[in-house]
């Protein structure tokens, strides 16, 4: 769409516009506008300055809005292309004073642990159907747990998802699920597997959600946390449970410093899981010196990285890899692509018009659980 | 001996004309352990088939032997247990034959070389196939050998029970549902439906009378797999293997895929199932009945008689 046509533009080349012509315009098209591959963004108040906040790599951030001469209505417009989804707030300035909030014109919401946001979605963009609740859709069952941990030394919490006609003599998979709280949270896996489970997409599954104890440090490659993971937490369940007692039905899962947990603890324990769901895994490195400007918690990262990258492994089959490639992360997500692929593991790499938030990995969940255990399509022919 | 094969019926209700033309009286046999929990829920089924339905019950019998009898549950698990592993090792040998075929066919030849190349692929494809049908035949037989059926006070009062019940019906309705469940019920009750004994099938029911019983979705949410064997079914209809919700779940238009697939079952005829179909077989060797959709030989969906 040529930007003339753009209805801010309209607006602006009628040249001086009174209240009441600003308040239809507003009330017509809310904010964002979407426009073809456009987003335009209002903002109206008193202010000195204001601006678009997002952490889209490649665009501005800040994006400085554009004050309407002698009104209260602010635009800025950007680039938005098919398929994306960008969380933003908004941030004005009274004299030295700095203000963020959620857009007050834009009522859609993302929620993460960090709080909320505004999302725009661009043209193309489209929850997948799989999120909702499906009354359709039997639900499985979550029970809490406290399991004693030798080597976390503390009573670790985990919610165990056990599938809708869960039966003592089938087997199933196990999906341990690093943010577990967060992924039943703020990603609706819950929902989510009742879901792909009821439409024969993904294979019943029994999923631990496990919440991390002291995250920054348990996450990343922490020997710890590894050991709870396969010498404490799976053979419990196996015991308890009727797991399929074999690699290739063990996963584990995360995002962000959640896929640094998931790798670093496959790699400590090879072989003993048979594949990983990496979310906008935080697979931070260097090629040369230690300069990787992530800050002081992501040393341990960049160290297990660097270390894996010099010397790769193959401690599972299969890596479903997921990233948005508005995220800072997405360069070191497609550089480990290569890497997994030549030490002998088969990769499954998707990347979305998304950012590092929980609904770009809410989105994911599907293709990933689905190509990771296929559900029994094929054998329902009604 | 009448077999009547019929399209999925969810949109395209054909089973109680079906049931009308075989112009008999008494009660319906319906064998619907494809439902699996929802095996009781027939009322809909039963209402098609004129309020004669008598359910077999094979899933609720199921359930009942596994609990009545260790020995025999024991041996069932671990034989379920030994078929996903089979099953899954089926499926890497099978998917790096495929993926050897599609690449033989898509290699330039210069030479000529290239029609033997792709004959000793599908040969490949077919000893992998071959390779899994005569391991799970090994696998039943030590079933057999560790928990005979006829061993089992359980298996053989519901078989009998079975039987009798077969008796007294003039006509047997299988539907569709979850084929693996479907297949492991019959052969667990040992069901033969007498040749005399007209059946009407649709979906996975069409697919339990054949003698192999072939898996295939090619539009499945993760990546596409090949048809796979899974197991043998009654044999009713031998030389054929069906394929219901075909334009749903095959590649129709896809006709190097088709002929691979073909030439994959030369000894069968692959019959396609859509909604509507209405396929009316009156003995073995009769042949297939005109309008009946196949692939052929060079993947083409060809319709009989026309």
């Amino acid at each position: 769409m040529n930007a003339g046509q753009l209805a801010i533009n309209r607006l602006r080349e009628r040249g001086p516009v009174d209240r009441p012509t600003i308040d239809r315009f507003v009330a017509r098209h809310g904010s964002p506008i979407i426009e073809g591959e456009r987003a335009t963004f209002l903002f109206r108040g008193e202010v000195d300055q204001a601006f678009v906040r997002h952490r889209v790599v490649g665009l501005p951030d800040p994006l400085e809005m554009r004050r309407f001469p002698d009104s209260d209505l602010w635009a800025a417009t950007t680039l938005l292309p098919e398929g994306s989804r960008v969380e933003y707030q908004i941030e004005v300035r009274r004299g030295d004073h700095y203000e963020r909030f959620n857009d007050p014109l834009n009522a859609r919401l993302a929620h993460s642990p960090m709080g909320s946001s505004s999302v725009c979605a661009a043209v193309g963009y489209q929850v997948p159907d799989w999120v909702a609740h499906d009354p359709e859709a039997r639900p499985g069952e979550i029970l809490e747990e406290s399991v004693p941990s030798a080597a976390l030394r503390r009573d670790q919490p985990v919610k165990i998802y056990l599938p809708a006609r869960f039966a003592t003599t089938l087997r199933y998979p196990l999906v341990i699920v690093h943010d577990g709280e967060d992924y039943l949270n703020f990603a609706a896996m819950k929902t989510i597997l009742d879901n792909l489970i009821h439409r024969l997409d993904v294979e019943p599954l029994v999923v631990a959600f496990v919440p991390p104890g002291d995250r920054l440090k348990e996450y990343p490659d922490h020997a710890p946390h590894a050991r709870f993971l396969a010498r404490e937490l799976v053979p419990l369940l196996t015991s308890r449970l009727p797991l399929v007692d074999a690699p290739e039905s063990r996963a584990l899962l995360g995002s962000s410093f959640g896929g640094v947990a998931s790798l670093s603890t496959a790699v400590r324990y090879p072989g003993f899981f048979g594949s990983l769901l990496l979310q906008s895994a935080s697979l931070v490195f260097t090629d040369i010196g230690f300069e990787h400007g992530g800050g002081p918690y992501f040393d341990p990262v960049v160290k297990f990285v660097n270390r894996y990258r010099a010397r790769p492994t193959r401690p599972v089959g299969r890596i479903y890899m997921t990233c948005g490639v508005y995220e800072p992360l997405i360069t070191p997500n497609r550089s480990m692509v290569p890497v997994f692929r030549g030490a002998g593991m088969t990769v499954n790499y998707a990347e979305a018009r998304d950012g590092h938030n929980w609904e770009n990995w809410r989105d994911r969940l599907g293709p990933g659980l689905s190509w990771l255990f296929p559900g029994p399509q094929k054998f329902v022919y009604e | 001996m009448t077999t009547i094969l019929l399209g999925p019926q969810r949109f395209t209700t054909t089973v109680t004309p079906a049931l009308r033309s075989l112009d008999v009286d008494g009660p319906v046999a319906v064998i619907n352990p494809g439902w699996e929990e929802r095996e009781s829920d027939d009322g809909e089924l039963g209402a098609l088939l004129d309020g004669r339905s008598r359910n077999l019950r094979l899933h609720e019998r199921l359930v009942a032997v596994l609990a009545e009898d260790e020995r025999f549950a024991a041996a069932a698990l671990a034989l379920r247990d030994r078929q996903d592993e089979l099953r899954a090792f089926y499926g890497i040998r099978l998917r790096c034959a495929m993926d050897a075929v599609a690449l033989v066919q898509h290699r330039s030849s210069l030479h000529g070389v290239r029609g033997a190349a792709v004959d000793a692929a599908i040969d490949a494809v077919r000893d992998v196939d071959s390779w899994y049908a005569a391991q799970l035949k090994e696998l039943y037989r030590e079933l057999e050998s560790a928990a005979p059926a006829e061993e089992s006070e359980s298996i053989s009062r519901h078989r009998e029970q079975v039987a009798d019940e077969l008796r007294e019906c003039s006509a047997v309705v299988l539907p569709g549902g979850h084929v693996g469940s479907l297949v492991r019920a019959l052969r667990m009750f040992g069901v033969s439906v007498p040749a005399q004994l007209p059946v009407i099938a649709w979906s996975a029911g069409a697919m339990a009378l054949t003698e192999r019983v072939v898996l295939f979705h090619d539009f499945a949410p993760h990546e596409a797999s090949s048809p796979e064997v899974y197991d043998r079914g009654l044999g009713r209809l031998p030389g054929l293997a069906v394929f219901p919700h075909a334009k749903r779940r095959l590649r129709l238009d896809d006709a190097e895929a088709m002929q691979v697939l073909a030439r994959r079952f030369p000894d069968l005829q692959l019959v396609l199932l859509d909604g509507g179909t209405f396929l009316r077989f009156e003995d073995e060797d009769g042949g297939l009945p005109e309008g009946t959709r196949v692939v052929t030989s060079e993947g083409r969906v060809a319709q009989v008689g026309s």
